[in-house]
């Protein structure tokens, strides 16, 4: 192996692996809307609010949980069934698979079944009325109102909990 | 090149990729582990990852959005059939409850979260549509003597939503087809010969789901899991679990004018399920105990119950 070929051997190897760590640190948020945490904890009071494909960094892991940073430079922490790795969508660059569609770009385009399709529904549906879903939809419980919930029940880690 | 010093660029340069390398993997591992619980084996973590890369070929492959969208269709569904109970009070408590089960489950986040409704009718049923929208019965709730009941009945749902009991009731055929369809079109949004057949197979998947929730039940397998992520839910959340218990010896021997509906036609008997939920609560490390301040405020919200 001359010496050259082994220097760009290497500086690639390098630039692979440091490409895979970054993308491995990176999560996109799956899931319409989340908070963003002061602890990890689903009671604790809210940092910040996410959308659906926003890009987040993680910073460290605990028990379900990924302390992050957003593109804002906020830090808190995330709950991990709210992302997925980005580090999964190098399947993309796959080239046996460039035909079809993975997941992860079905999600990242809003692609499959979507509002497009409700609304085709709808249109074919009259009787079937979604006022009572969306009505559903709006009713949310907030962290502070789950803490007090919690707290007077002694629930969770307010008393119960085996 | 053969010098010391080229030597040791070398030499440092190949451990910094081997602890990169490293780093790396264990990143991805970690992660996976995470989100799986950390149940999982080194081997199950590589596997997991494969699959992850491929194409989408099973219910599993549904995204969250997707879920979402088959949701909301399911509980238009339900909602045309029953009216809603309208008790903002008893709502509200219902919603603090069925949260209080979601953040101790193991899928607390979904695309649009947990939302619980209570339908006006004295039959005695629960429903869970995929994503999260969660339907319990006045008739059943009448039923509930305390808070840990309500609990136990919630989290029995809230299991069939985080094991995607719903989705895997979709043929997987029509699954295929509708993967087939996405994948073909490379524009944002569908052409009208595409968004025809896909919400053709829209409302065959919905037919699907509708057909085992509402009609026949689900298998039998998938409402012993629910009974056990219940008993877990329910104790990790500090609720007694003994709450199923209580609640299924309501329904054994009912001859009410409501046993031949709801719940009754769609869940295996009480007599079997009592049986296993003994058997799984006698595994458990030790039952919460009963709080009195959550039977007060349960009693208080229901005394408005008509």
């Amino acid at each position: 192996m001359s010496k050259a070929f082994r220097l760009k051997f290497l500086l690639a190897g390098v630039a692979i692996v440091f490409v895979a760590v970054l993308l491995a640190e990176t999560l996109i948020v799956k899931v319409q809307t989340t908070y963003v945490r002061k602890e990890p904890k689903f009671y604790s009071a809210a940092v910040a609010s996410l959308k659906a494909g926003e890009n987040v960094t993680q910073i460290a892991s605990q028990a379900g949980w990924f302390k992050i940073r957003t593109a804002k430079g906020i830090e808190g922490w995330i709950h991990s069934s709210a992302v997925q790795t980005k580090s999964f969508t190098l399947a993309a660059l796959d080239k046996s698979l460039k035909t079809q569609t993975t997941a992860e770009e079905v999600a990242l385009a809003g692609k499959g079944f979507n509002k497009q399709v409700e609304d085709e529904y709808k249109a074919r549906h009259k009787g079937v009325s979604f006022a009572e879903v969306d009505r559903m939809l709006k009713m949310m419980v907030k962290p502070e109102e789950l803490r007090k919930f919690l707290e007077e029940g002694r629930l969770g880690d307010f008393g119960g909990a085996r | 090149m053969r010098s010391p010093r080229r030597r040791l660029f070398v030499l440092m340069s190949g451990l910094a990729v081997l602890v990169m390398l490293s780093a790396s993997c264990s990143t991805v591992q970690q992660q996976i582990g995470t989100l799986t619980g950390g149940k999982v084996s080194s081997c199950d973590v590589e596997s997991a990852t494969k699959i992850t890369k491929a194409v989408r070929n099973s219910f599993a492959d549904i995204t969250e959005e997707e879920e979402y969208y088959i949701g909301r269709a399911v509980s238009a569904m339900i909602l045309s059939r029953y009216p809603v109970y309208r008790n903002e009070a008893l709502t509200q408590y219902m919603n603090h409850v069925g949260n209080a089960v979601v953040v101790h489950s193991d899928r607390p986040e979904t695309y649009a979260g947990y939302h619980f409704l209570i339908l006006d009718t004295e039959e005695v049923n629960a429903l869970a549509a995929p994503g999260g929208f969660i339907f319990i019965t006045k008739g059943l709730l009448k039923r509930c003597k305390d808070e840990e009941m309500l609990a136990c009945i919630l989290a029995h749902e809230v299991g069939h939503v985080s094991a995607k009991h719903g989705l895997q009731s979709i043929k997987k055929s029509r699954l295929i087809d509708a993967f087939s369809i996405i994948g073909q079109e490379a524009a944002q949004r569908y052409g009208s010969e595409k968004l025809v057949q896909l919400t053709d197979i829209f409302e065959d998947v919905l037919g699907d789901i509708a057909e085992k929730l509402i009609e026949r039940g689900y298998d039998r397998k998938y409402e012993y899991e629910a009974d056990k992520l219940s008993l877990h839910i329910s104790s990790r959340t500090g609720y007694n679990a003994n709450g199923l218990l209580d609640f299924l010896d309501t329904m054994v021997g009912d001859a009410s004018t409501e046993s031949g509906k709801g719940w009754f036609k769609t869940h295996p008997s009480a007599e079997d399920r009592i049986g296993k939920v003994k058997n799984e609560i006698s595994s458990l490390k030790s039952l919460a105990p009963k709080r009195e301040e959550r039977t007060s405020r349960f009693e208080k919200v229901l005394k408005g119950l008509s």
